[in-house]
């Protein structure tokens, strides 16, 4: 009882702002997606960064080894995914940012943090800042041919990233007025996402759903082998393997659908893939995290 | 001391910053959706996460908004005989002297001098002060009371939900505490950058009258909260409390409520940018005055 207790505290503040995100469109309720979307990436999402590893101490070794782990997890990704294309002659330009960069941020960072707390959270933030940066260079070169060096330079983020790193290894105390500015502005960035997430959901539209569901479940299944697989390589214990385990096997990315389309890569499979991990992973995540927290 | 208050101030400052830099820059806003995600769900669900939690007693809660709504009375009283002896419309300027800015700038207020303490308290006025800004408030500037209108305030039902947790005693499923807990984080930051949107997109008219008021309403507001504050004998994060929050500026809300009823909304978006404005100046001052 205790054991649904707690896997309910983490996955029902995904389900029900998701939730709220559909039905907030389903009410014709006004909902400007480009706006939310600009305020959590420019403003909100730098200050959670920055605000969480105020707030967590992490030591320069811990967030070396996870980003070591991101990193293999993240090649591993390519490379398996490269593969199956292959082998179902399918174009990897069109399917493999989708497979790659699965949704760390706005399903993966509230999972970690309700799962693990504000420790949890720090990592989880390492795989993702990886993510934010292989998609607009290694995502943006595999579906356009070229890296958009201009769309990193314009991402808050990014350098949010290097600012966390540096608070990290010069081990700096942030004054205060920082920390409670960040920490207020960081605040929208998990329930606004979550909430834009079930809004994007309700708008998708989607073709294709034997290869979408066929590449979806690849993705989740790939996923949680792969983090599997590198925590259990890394020796990784504790909170950094539960994160290298739950942010690996979250679903396909909504960005991965926004890129599909800027970049005219078959945006309604990729809608499809995003529709159907997402729906399977509401259904697989308890068991996920039942496995990553309970049972050794 | 100067990096306390800096740690309370600053997130006002830039978060309402942020909000005018967005109009600014010629960044589309859409003041609507923002409102009603803070007003619909960020709103109930901070009260109901800051008072689930248990920082306040029942009774300290109940005391603050009883307080708090003497202060308003206060604030109308003193604003209603203000503005008769300047031959002023009361119809107009009465309501932005009763209702002032207790949420979006007296939350974020509260919690960063008195941390979750502060809040629950700011929260017991803020409750007060946005019921009588859609009862009493409505009421003077559409000319009759309006009752009705307090059962469609989300506030309500989120203050419904969180007393029946508190009046029985009862801790909340952590599902719910962690979901309000996200959601709610919504509301303070949300609220602030619109009054910064606000604040560069409003339309002013008469700025000596809205700078008199403003004064008024700051200064005013003050001693009511101090002489309340010292009968009550309040002390520690109740006292600071109630004497921020009755040293607000004037709500946004009253410049919506002066455009609804056609109330010279110019001129109440004067004593709102105004006081706004002013309080950016007197709030390093008022902060001094309450943590020292």
């Amino acid at each position: 009882m205790e054991v649904i207790g707690d896997l309910m505290a983490v996955v029902t503040p995904v389900f029900i702002c998701v939730a709220i995100g559909l039905l907030w469109g389903k009410l014709n309720k006004p909902f400007d997606t480009d706006i939310i979307t600009s305020l959590v990436y420019t403003v909100g999402a730098p200050c959670l960064i920055i605000a969480t590893f105020a707030k967590v101490k992490i030591s320069s070794a811990a967030l070396a080894e996870l980003a070591l782990a991101g990193l293999l997890c993240y090649a591993a990704f390519a490379v398996i995914g490269a593969l199956v294309l292959k082998a179902a002659r399918l174009e990897i330009a069109d399917y493999l940012p989708s497979l790659m960069f699965p949704l760390t941020g706005s399903m993966g960072l509230p999972v970690c943090l309700f799962a693990l707390g504000e420790p949890g959270l720090a990592l989880a933030l390492v795989y993702f800042m990886l993510g934010t940066l292989g998609t607009f260079t290694v995502g943006a070169a595999i579906a356009a041919g070229r890296v958009s060096l201009k769309e990193i330079a314009r991402t808050p983020a990014v350098y949010a990233v290097f600012v966390a790193v540096y608070m990290v290894v010069a081990e700096v105390q942030t004054p205060q007025w920082i920390v409670n500015t960040t920490a207020l502005l960081g605040g929208t960035v998990i329930p606004m996402q979550l909430i834009a997430l079930g809004r994007s959901l309700m708008a998708l539209r989607f073709a294709g759903v034997g290869r979408s569901t066929a590449l979806g479940l690849l993705r989740l299944a790939m996923g949680v082998a792969v983090g599997w697989g590198v925590a259990a390589g890394l020796g990784l214990t504790g909170a950094a393997r539960a994160v290298v385990i739950l942010q690996s096997a979250m679903p396909v990315a909504v960005s991965s659908y926004l890129f599909a389309q800027l970049y005219g890569r078959k945006p309604e499979e990729v809608a499809g893939m995003v529709l159907i991990s997402t729906a399977v992973s509401f259904l697989t995540l308890p068991l996920l995290l039942y496995f990553v927290l309970h049972a050794g | 001391m100067l990096a306390d208050i800096a740690a309370v101030i600053a997130p006002i400052f830039v978060c309402a910053g942020i909000g005018m830099a967005w109009i600014w820059s010629g960044k589309a806003f859409n003041t609507e959706m923002v409102t009603e995600i803070s007003f619909n769900l960020g709103i109930p669900c901070i009260i109901f996460s800051t008072l689930t939690r248990l920082t306040v007693s029942t009774e300290a809660f109940a005391e603050m908004a009883v307080i708090y709504a003497i202060a308003t009375l206060g604030f109308l009283t003193l604003g209603a005989i203000v503005l008769k002896l300047a031959g002023l419309p009361l119809t107009t300027f009465l309501p932005g002297q009763g209702f002032c800015n207790n949420g979006n700038m007296g939350l974020p207020l509260s919690l960063f001098a008195f941390g979750e303490q502060g809040l629950a308290y700011a929260i017991s006025t803020f409750v007060i002060s946005s019921i009588g800004s859609f009862t009493v408030g409505m009421g003077i500037y559409s000319g009759r009371p309006s009752w009705g209108l307090v059962w469609r305030n989300p506030i309500i039902y989120g203050l419904l939900l969180t007393l029946v947790f508190m009046l029985s005693g009862t801790k909340p499923p952590q599902w719910l505490s962690n979901t309000t807990q996200i959601l709610g984080g919504v509301a303070i930051p949300m609220m602030l950058i619109s009054l910064g949107v606000a604040m560069a997109r409003l339309k002013i008219a008469g700025f000596g009258r809205a700078l008199f008021l403003s004064v008024l309403r700051i200064g005013g507001g003050f001693a009511i909260g101090l002489a309340i504050a010292e009968i009550a004998g309040l002390h520690g994060a109740a006292r600071g409390v109630l004497l921020m929050q009755s040293a607000m500026p004037v709500a946004v809300n009253n410049y919506l409520l002066a455009q609804r009823f056609n109330r010279n909304p110019s001129e109440v978006a004067g004593t709102v940018v105004v006081s706004t404005a002013l309080s950016f100046a007197t709030l390093p001052l008022l902060l001094y005055f309450v943590l020292g």
